[in-house]
């Protein structure tokens, strides 16, 4: 096994029909839902002209660019070139697609090969995901606890899954008991901000010595 | 018929313009010179509005100068379901939001006035402020969804919803990112599939919710 799951999103922030921003360590993804429900992981690039491709739509089975319209599908194959109706694109219009799996109501991008499944989150379900501008470091010391190889981290009050998005950011799903009622599940939606300002405040006074 | 002194790209300008279009009523727009003629800020809208800010609205002898007012009083005037109902808690959340409306102005707002029109200012504080108050409006939303509500205060649309949608969805003008916003994100898109919803520079509609345009066949 020489790679891993990433989780990049919880499936109830991605319905179907929507794409939205996310990142892996190779860079930021397009991940989006067709209307049938199928999920796939494109980079963030329409290889047209380069625009972003979250910021595009999803009609159908397709994700199309914002700017001009060409539209993909899962398997990152140009379908349509608005501008050119009658051309069926060639094979050699693609964006770079990435493996996906949705389990434990999150959706994790393969990178490099990992095992067959995600990891699973000991019993949990995910509640919602914040980022916080710091590094895991910073977050495990707020939380006086080390978090996993896979990323889960029990932080006594409140239990997280843990992803670095980048150098100083960190993508923080927070976790809480399948049986959690409104009440409980705010109150650990709340301690969530809790342990992010403590750790931002950490790295700040580690970036002031 | 209602005259509103209007700014194509002002965020709080279409603020009015979308709760009117939403409630169905129609204004008389007087384009104001705000950038770069400052028309805001001479005689004839001094006399209006001696605060020097935009928009204005007029109608009959009522004469508006606050954004959050003139939302109330479109909504009051055509569409009372849009303010908030006997129950006190959806009360006071619509006042919680209105009145929270003026922070992403301050904050969201002046990153994009010094990023647009290099208002001068100190970027790296209103950023700061504006990522505080999106974290604020996300933590909102999350607490509305436990609660089995889609909207800032209630489970419609409410005014609130209104005075908080255009400076957050101009964010990325100042330089803030709406990319760490799930609950934002989900929220902005029911605000733009309201039936009426209509687009300023910067906010586009959901090309999705319309089928695929197709070229006529003289046009191929």
């Amino acid at each position: 096994m020489t790679g891993s799951w990433v989780p990049v999103a919880l499936s109830s922030d991605l319905p179907s029909g929507t794409v939205l921003p996310a990142r892996i360590p190779a860079g930021p993804l397009a991940l989006w839902r067709s209307q049938s429900g199928r999920v796939a992981a494109s980079a963030d690039r329409c290889p047209h002209r380069g625009m972003s491709l979250s910021h595009g739509f999803v009609r159908g089975e397709t994700l199309s660019c914002i700017y001009h319209g060409w539209s993909y599908g899962q398997a990152g194959n140009c379908l349509r070139i608005p501008a050119h109706p009658g051309l069926t694109p060639p094979e050699a219009i693609r964006t770079v697609t990435h493996p996906v799996a949705e389990a434990d109501g999150v959706v994790w991008v393969a990178v490099g090969e990992p095992a067959a499944t995600p990891p699973g989150l000991a019993g949990l379900v995910p509640l919602r995901s914040i980022t916080a501008f710091v590094d895991i470091a910073a977050i495990e010391a707020a939380a006086g606890a080390k978090a996993t190889a896979e990323g889960l981290l029990d932080a006594g009050d409140i239990r997280l899954l843990l992803s670095s998005t980048r150098e100083g950011e960190t993508l923080i799903h927070v976790l809480i008991a399948a049986d959690a009622g409104p009440a409980e599940r705010i109150a650990a939606a709340r301690t969530a901000e809790a342990l992010r300002r403590r750790a931002e405040d950490i790295q700040k006074k580690g970036a002031a010595q | 018929m209602m005259k509103l002194y209007d700014y194509i790209l002002s965020p709080s300008c279409y603020k009015v313009r979308l709760m009117a279009a939403l409630t169905g009523t129609t204004l008389d727009l007087r384009a104001v010179d705000f950038h770069p003629g400052l028309e805001h800020r001479g005689p004839e809208l001094l006399a209006l509005n001696p605060a020097g800010s935009i928009p204005i609205l007029e109608d009959g002898d009522v004469l508006l100068t606050e954004s959050s007012a003139m939302l109330v009083y479109l909504a009051a005037k055509a569409a009372p379901d849009w303010l908030a109902g006997s129950d006190a808690k959806e009360a006071a959340r619509v006042q919680q939001w209105l009145s929270f409306s003026g922070r992403l102005t301050s904050s969201l707002g002046g990153a994009r006035l010094h990023e647009m029109l290099l208002r001068p200012g100190d970027i790296g504080a209103l950023q700061s402020s504006g990522i505080a108050a999106l974290r604020e409006l996300e933590l909102g939303l999350v607490e509305q969804a436990e609660r089995g509500q889609k909207f800032l205060a209630a489970d419609r649309p409410t005014v609130a919803d209104i005075a908080c949608f255009p400076y957050v969805a101009l964010a990325p003008d100042g330089g803030v990112s709406l990319d760490p916003y799930p609950a934002i994100r989900l929220w902005s898109r029911r605000l733009r599939s309201l039936p009426g919803f209509i687009e300023m520079p910067g906010i586009h509609r959901l090309h999705e919710l319309k089928p695929e345009p197709q070229l006529e066949k003289s046009e191929t």
